[in-house]
């Protein structure tokens, strides 16, 4: 699976040492990346990713009436918990038949902006930055810091800063002004998106059907104003990340191979358009591919698919080294999707979770995170889809399907062309993200400020329509609809970090089923049935290591920049399990009315 | 739930559906709130119950927006 070519000239006898790094700073300290690296050749021989928590949101949805769904999968995590909202609300829509009016999903979609805009953000510049600050590079590799300085910034002129060693030295945790600017940044976006969705991170007024949001004009202003306040940091960030790419791919040739694996990318779509989107399965193709952000497969650079339907059908849930049971004995929960289509057991519809705590063994299970793959029809393979970090697969479908045409951006086919309005300072600004020659760890970095431009322009548009709706006096935002005895359905998002997907079974008015699968499941994926690696695990394989220091004081920065460029996130497993049926404390609050029945 | 062994279960988890004669929000609020007409636009009684009417569009022609 891994493409990096092996070097065979000039290679010296190998020095293998064993380097692992669990927990993974800045994320939440649950992934460990455990890895044998070839000091005298210089690269890493072999990689395994593990998760320690435990993943089994599906346990305990069961029973559950389901309209609670967006609500309590939105507590899976305290980043992206808006997308699993949403996520769930779109998987309900579908279920209950019911599509909300077009001004809720005008809400919904700049609530899901200002998410995109603050969270890549705080990511980009207050944690991947770092191991591209001057502090970093000075400890890794200080002969690229000594030419950073000799480097004039080629778009100094945008961000005001004369030499790449600038740049470096304001990326800087704590004291940086990139750093520092960032934070604020990042408070302005959180006020963009409550004013849509009530609260961050778990949002008090999406619901199935509408949202609560009370549609009145400054709710439209307030975000306006605060989002050109924000919009020249949109593009001076643009400028300083493609500089500072550039010139890693200048100062250390060859760190195209850092990360580097085959283009496998999935994005499922964002930002319905109202005026087409009914939350039917049976036209899911057609909706989908009015999406904002157009969900697609890319495959070796080739668009495999962008009908939501194929890829629907096309999810498996594999083991192979996941401390779970297999679950193909059971009963399938849905045979066939509306359209008759079968469904697999795999698919996540049918799946039944059940744990299998065990030590972890690298020769056999080591991770609770199971293996997602996509299967492709027409080669029969389950393909390890990695997201890029979200922006990456997003830009790159949406770029190859070239279905998005507005005012403010448009997908050209090669590229995505967005243009940004006048600022406080700068002026009116096209920005231009060109499909790049590999799926590598830099350029899923680039990709990131990228998108935020893209969640910024599309912000504005949907800004424009919705105060010409409320204008027209069109301020409806919910619609009723009554909950089936039993039904199924399934949401499509992005959330901040890639592919996000919920699958839901109704019985009974209650849940029967319900699996959210967020991204970091599909990067973070263990080595599987057929012993396919999961997307870090095959980036991260025979990467060459540029950093300067041996074993002693290694710190491994060119791993970490390979893994922390998926933006990995793992709090949606769930801290429950006590082992031996122990049960350490249950709390129930239940609501009014607990005794009933 | 296969072959773990689980304590034995001290909550109902499905407590916080319906309670039958409780009004259901996804039910509407046409009929239960002033202020939303049915036609999906909605007048000044929808945001206060001060004053409202004066808070109304002056003229027919006019869009209803709510104030604030």
């Amino acid at each position: 699976m891994t493409t990096t070519d092996a070097r065979t000239s000039g290679r010296k006898p190998a020095q293998l040492v064993d380097m692992n790094w669990d927990p993974i700073t800045r994320i939440i300290g649950n992934l460990g990346i455990y890895t044998k690296i070839d000091f005298a050749n210089r690269e890493v021989v072999e990689c395994h990713s593990t998760s320690s928590l435990f993943r089994g949101y599906s346990v305990f949805m069961k029973g559950k009436d389901p309209r609670d769904a967006g609500f309590i999968t939105s507590r899976i995590c305290g980043i992206c918990g808006d997308n699993h909202t949403t996520c769930s609300n779109y998987a309900q829509q579908m279920a209950y038949g019911v599509k909300p009016p077009k001004l809720a999903e005008h809400i919904t979609n700049l609530g899901e902006a200002a998410e995109y805009i603050f969270d890549h953000t705080i990511f980009q510049d207050n944690l991947v930055f770092v191991d591209f600050c001057e502090a970093m590079v000075k400890a890794t590799n200080p002969g690229v810091l000594a030419r950073a300085e000799r480097t004039d910034a080629p778009r100094g002129d945008v961000h005001g800063y004369r030499t790449i060693a600038e740049i470096m030295k304001a990326f800087n945790p704590f004291e940086g002004e990139v750093y520092k600017e960032a934070l604020k940044v990042s408070r302005i976006t959180r006020e963009m998106f409550c004013l849509m969705e009530g609260r961050h991170v778990h949002p008090s007024t999406l619901y199935p059907g509408g949202v609560g949001t009370m549609p009145q004009p400054s709710v439209f202003t307030d975000y306006l104003s605060r989002l050109m306040r924000v919009i020249d940091f949109v593009k001076k960030a643009v400028a300083m990340n493609d500089d500072v790419f550039d010139f890693f791919y200048e100062a250390l040739p060859g760190y195209e191979e850092v990360g580097k694996r085959r283009i496998l990318l999935g994005c499922w779509g964002a930002f319905q358009n109202p005026d087409v989107v009914d939350y039917r399965y049976a036209t899911m193709n057609e909706w989908g591919k009015a999406m904002y952000v157009t969900p697609g497969i890319v495959v070796d650079g080739k668009l495999v698919t962008n009908n939501l339907i194929d890829i629907n059908l096309g999810l498996r849930i594999m083991l192979g080294s996941s401390f779970y049971e297999d679950w193909v004995n059971e009963d399938p929960f849905v045979t066939h999707d509306p359209l008759g289509n079968p469904i697999d057991m795999r698919h996540p519809w049918n799946q039944t979770t059940v744990p299998v705590p065990q030590k972890r063994d690298f020769e056999g299970n080591y991770s609770w995170v199971m293996s997602p793959r996509w299967y492709h029809p027409d080669t029969g393979e389950h393909l390890a889809l990695d997201t890029g970090g979200g922006p990456l697969a997003r830009l790159w479908s949406t770029a190859l399907s070239g279905l998005v045409d507005t005012p403010y951006v448009k997908a050209t086919g090669g590229g995505i062309r967005i243009t940004l309005p006048k600022g406080e300072k700068l002026p009116e600004t096209t920005l231009e993200w060109r499909i790049p020659k590999w799926s590598n760890t830099l350029e899923r970095d680039r990709a990131r400020p990228y998108f935020i431009a893209y969640a910024a322009a599309m912000a504005l548009q949907f800004l424009e329509e919705a105060m010409g709706m409320l204008q027209s006096g069109d301020t409806k935002v919910f619609e009723n609809f009554e909950v089936p005895d039993e039904s199924i359905g399934c949401g499509f998002h992005e959330a901040v970090r890639g592919v996000l997907s919920h699958h839901l079974v109704i019985r009974d008015k209650k849940i029967a089923n319900y699996h959210p699968y967020p991204p970091t499941p599909w990067n973070a994926s263990p080595r599987d049935i057929y012993g396919t690696p999961g997307p870090y695990e095959d980036a991260v394989m025979g990467q060459p290591i540029f950093e300067e220091n041996g074993p002693d004081d290694f710190k491994g920065v060119d791993i970490m920049r390979t893994v922390r460029s998926f933006d990995p996130c793992l709090p949606c497993g769930v801290h429950m399990y006590m082992g031996k049926g122990k049960t350490l404390s249950t709390v129930h609050s239940p609501t009014y009315g607990a005794n009933h029945g | 739930m296969g072959t773990i062994r689980v304590g034995r279960p001290e909550a109902k988890p499905d407590t916080p559906s319906h309670v039958p004669g409780l009004h259901q929000g996804n039910k509407g609020p046409y009929q239960e709130q002033t202020g939303h007409h049915r036609d999906g636009s909605s007048d000044a009684r929808r945001s206060t119950g001060i004053h409202w009417k004066r808070h109304d569009a002056l003229g027919e022609s006019m869009p209803n927006i709510s104030p604030g």
